[in-house]
């Protein structure tokens, strides 16, 4: 994990913060420091070959076919796209290739680039050694927002910079363009011409000192739709394989022995669920406080029968970390209290009655209004008239008996067909009404089953007005919540119309905690 | 030591030829039947007598097209240096006609030394721009057009076309309109108007010949023997090129690779893949480089995609594969967490999780491409109820699967039944 922060910092760091840097050492920096081409190289100074494959465990052959690629100082190069998934190192190994290469380079990532004229000044600005400052009102050094005036203003800037960069010495004559995640263009409005043009932009150029690099999350086939593809030299990034995955944990970690022992346990596991550094790393750093919690010294090499103890302490945790995305503890304490509870109470039962709890609090009327979109969301409009009679839609059940096989089949395909189109919609008059219906059936069911205190009847309508105050203002809250959405208008009534996005589960667990007869008002086919 | 310099400066000179397109490509216009002479005689006959004429040059991508009427313009600047001035287009970022016009415009202005003014109006520009075809017809000066991807010029009302060809009608004027397109029926695609005004002269670009093929790797590979190198490296290199080119092994290899690809600019991209993985410290070409190059070009993206894939991944792959093969056409996240399910109850896998953590699996998948939503509708639908597909066959999934490193046996036996 901290070799992907680190990364992650140095890449952030690039560009900006070598100029970043220099701005704080003069806060003004048009004053004193004007640019020069020399900041198109790395800034720093360059890292060694060894450090640079050490830095990257797992790439190693990445990095040297990207090194060939370059090839040698003053190497015409075809373009190049570098592919693979999310969290593979790709734009870092890329930028600290360059950077021990040293070689000048401009980079735009098309995710801070937005749209095609920020992505074409960004790249402009690079290259004429332009900052935005406030003495320029941060304005860019040219105004272009279309391929063509793009291509012109290139031309021009790249003459000028390699005229210059002949006279400096080492830095050879080639510049590279480096565009990080490409694959997001395609979501930009015209972003097929975008792209399209990116990738015939060698050709349309014709100056082979620019090197043009393309970094995407996506493989090249999603490309070959668009028709002014021309292959680049595609040059791959795998997914981190288990291996690759340990050397990368173990890397700026204090105690390795330990560390690797603790790896020893979660990395398999986990490795199935996935490989991203990134989802990793943040589970690991719980889990790995958690191992330690046994050990007084941390600085201890653990031998066999403390990895064994360790793991033993470690062992029920993994599980249920398995089944979380991520872990935001907002009680530490509450955290901590539980892990001690855990550790004395037999497990499985424990975790049972837990996610029986809700884990976020929540106004009763707010619970209502939720399970009264959720009913309105899965119930037939139809229905609702039976559903909630003075009878409480306890005849549901009685409805049908015999089941032949068509009709068992008939079920089936319209089971299918709700899961297909998901919840329904519906309009706020009919959230009303449920909610109306079955906040007074929960206040008489709590009466009968005697649960709650004891109510005089007046207490009944106090609370049911309790109830309906500000519910408008509970929905508008729902709905912030994203427990409730807003779906469009209806085109014929032209009112808004909303969806639950609950899932079965919470809606049960939500009824569960008001003592709420959800299923007997829940409609099945 | 002494040995580096002379390697690296040919792998230098190398790769400075392979991405040189008019070095590449005069040898293979040397013949009198080739485009280039043809093309060549009737643009100079164009000049010479003072004519309009209208040109296309159709072809797959990579064929030389351009790079085969930039040797002609450039021959054709040197013999009449006073008489030709070039307009380049390219459809990819003039295909707006006002933008066209105003590139059209700006590029004379440069050529004739006049002031150019980003703020006329389209007007203006078309008006200039006849007045200046006017112009250049009585001094006898022939304009060249090149139109690259000419077929994005016919979208829309092709005023541009129709402008350019129609002032050609005229006697004064004196231009040449070429256009290079990859789709063989641009012509096909202008509008009456236009097309009755444009001579169907059309030359195609077929991919080459072996001889063709043959005699350029001579061209781009052999070093020269008068130039700086040491004496010695330049005969050893290239006879080591003569050697592999000779070796049956090395044919194969390009056979297979022209079995795929068969254009001049992807022979490039494999040269020179294999030229840069040339080791610097003998500095000779091996067959291996060649052999890594073809394994390093043939990719198989999809097939990629599924290594990559965690083991939870797969399961809902297989999930989803499973749900097609019951003939059920359409899918969502929830019918797929359904088979999931039933997979799990019938066969106690160990790989069972909770629903979000299946749904960032999804994600992954989506985020790859290797499935997507069926359709753009339906946006107010959260992600789970939307329809999703498959973006790999059956036999690829198969594939991939088997060639991961670490697939449980159980889900190879679940994607068979």
């Amino acid at each position: 994990m901290a070799r992907e922060e680190s990364s992650k910092v140095t890449r952030r760091s690039t560009r900006s913060s070598s100029s970043a840097s220099v701005t704080v050492e003069n806060p003004e920096p048009n004053e004193s420091h004007s640019p020069t081409i020399d900041d198109l190289t790395f800034g720093e100074e360059s890292i060694t070959l060894d450090a640079l494959l050490s830095n990257f465990p797992g790439r190693r052959s990445q990095i040297l076919d990207f090194i060939r690629l370059i090839g040698p100082l003053d190497c015409p190069i075809l373009p190049i796209m570098v592919y693979g998934s999310a969290s593979t190192g790709k734009s870092s190994v890329v930028l600290q290739t360059l950077r021990h290469l040293n070689r000048p380079f401009v980079y735009s990532s098309s995710r801070t680039c937005y749209n095609p004229r920020i992505l074409f000044e960004s790249i402009l600005n690079q290259l004429l050694l332009h900052r935005k400052c406030s003495s320029n009102g941060y304005s860019s050094a040219k105004r272009c927002d279309k391929p063509s005036d793009f291509v012109n203003l290139l031309r021009e800037a790249l003459s000028n910079v390699i005229g210059t960069l002949d006279s400096a010495s080492g830095k050879g004559k080639m510049v590279y363009l480096v565009i990080d995640n490409v694959d997001l263009i395609k979501y930009w409005d015209k972003g097929s011409m975008i792209l399209q043009f990116l990738f015939s932009l060698y050709t349309v150029l014709k100056m082979p000192q620019l090197g043009i690099m393309l970094i995407s999350g996506l493989p090249p086939d999603v490309y070959y739709s668009n028709m002014g593809y021309t292959d680049p030299l595609l040059l791959y990034f795998p997914e981190y394989s288990e291996d690759d995955l340990r050397l990368i944990f173990l890397r700026n970690q204090a105690n390795k022995k330990l560390y690797s022992a603790f790896l020893d346990v979660v990395l398999r596991p986990f490795c199935r669920v996935t490989r991203r550094v990134e989802e990793l790393s943040t589970t690991f750093s719980s889990l790995f406080r958690k191992y330690c919690e046994p050990l007084d010294d941390l600085g201890v090499s653990p031998n066999e029968e403390m990895k064994r103890r360790l793991y033993s302490h470690l062992k029920p945790l993994i599980a249920p970390c398995l089944n979380e995305i991520f872990r935001v503890s907002s009680h530490p304490h509450d955290g901590d209290t539980r892990g001690e509870r855990r550790q004395k109470v037999n497990y499985s039962s424990e975790t049972r009655e837990e996610l029986e709890v809700l884990d976020f609090h929540m106004s009763s009327s707010a619970k209502y209004l939720l399970i009264a979109a959720f009913l309105a969301s899965r119930n037939p409009a139809t229905l609702d008239a039976s559903m909630f009679d003075s009878t409480g839609g306890m005849d549901n059940r009685k409805r049908k008996r015999k089941v032949s096989e068509k009709s068992m089949e008939k079920k089936e395909i319209a089971e299918q067909e709700a899961v297909m189109k998901g919840p329904g919609s519906f309009p706020l008059e009919r959230l009303l009404a449920i909610f109306q219906c079955i906040a007074s059936v929960g206040d008489s069911s709590f009466g009968e089953e005697g649960e709650e205190e004891e109510e005089d009847p007046t207490g009944y309508d106090r609370e049911s007005n309790n109830l309906m105050s500000d519910i408008l203002l509970q929905v508008s809250s729902l709905c912030d919540a994203n427990f409730l959405v807003k779906s469009g208008s209806c085109p014929l009534e032209g009112s808004i119309r909303y969806r639950s996005m609950v899932s079965e589960d919470l809606a049960l667990k939500v009824a569960r905690s008001l003592s709420f007869p959800l299923a007997k008002y829940l409609y099945r086919r | 030591m002494g040995k580096e310099i002379p390697a690296e400066k040919s792998l230098n000179l190398i790769r400075e030829r392979l991405c040189d397109p008019t070095f590449v490509f005069r040898p293979l216009s040397a013949s009198s039947d080739s485009n280039y002479s043809k093309l060549k005689f009737i643009v100079s006959t164009s000049i010479t007598e003072g004519c309009n004429n209208s040109i296309l040059l159709l072809g797959p991508r990579g064929s030389g097209k351009a790079a085969v009427l930039d040797l002609v313009v450039g021959d054709l600047l040197e013999e009449y240096p006073d008489s030709v001035s070039l307009i380049r287009l390219n459809g990819l970022l003039h295909s707006d006609d006002n933008c066209a016009f105003k590139e059209i415009a700006r590029q004379l202005c440069m050529e004739h030394h006049l002031l150019f003014s980003k703020m006329a109006s389209f007007d203006e520009n078309s008006q200039f721009i006849i007045a200046m075809l006017r112009e250049c017809g009585l001094a006898h000066k022939t304009i060249i057009f090149l139109l690259d991807e000419f077929d994005m010029f016919a979208q829309g009302k092709q005023r541009l076309l129709y402008s350019l060809l129609d002032a050609m009608q005229s006697v004064t004027s004196q231009a040449v309109v070429v256009g290079i397109s990859s789709r063989l029926d641009a012509d096909q695609l202008l509008e009456k108007r236009v097309r009755s005004r444009f001579s169907h002269r059309k030359f195609l670009f077929l991919p080459p010949s072996r001889e063709e093929i043959d005699s350029l790797l001579e061209h781009l590979l052999f070093l020269p023997a008068d130039s700086s190198f040491p004496n010695g490296y330049v005969s050893q290199f290239n006879e080591k090129i003569k050697n592999l080119t000779s070796d049956a092994r090395f044919k194969d290899i390009l056979r297979t690779f022209f079995n795929a690809n068969s254009t001049v600019n992807s022979l490039l991209k494999f040269i020179f893949r294999a030229v840069s993985l040339m080791n610097l410290e003998s500095g000779l070409l091996s067959l291996e480089n060649f052999k890594a190059a073809l394994s390093s070009i043939q990719r198989q993206p999809k097939l990629e995609a599924i290594k990559d894939c965690s083991i939870l991944e797969l399961y809902l792959l297989v999930c989803m594969r499973r749900l097609e093969v019951k003939e059920q056409s359409s899918y969502n996240f929830i019918s797929v967490m359904k088979e999931y399910k039933t997979i799990h109850d019938s066969f106690q896998t160990s790989d069972y999780y909770a629903q979000n953590v299946c749904l960032r699996a999804f994600e992954h998948l989506r985020e790859r491409e290797v499935i997507c939503y069926a359709e753009n509708r339906g946006q107010s639908q959260t992600g789970e109820y939307r329809l999703m597909t498959l973006m790999i066959s059956a036999s690829e999934l198969h594939q991939g699967m088997r060639s991961h490193a670490c697939c449980p046996a159980i889900l190879l036996k679940l994607l068979d039944h």
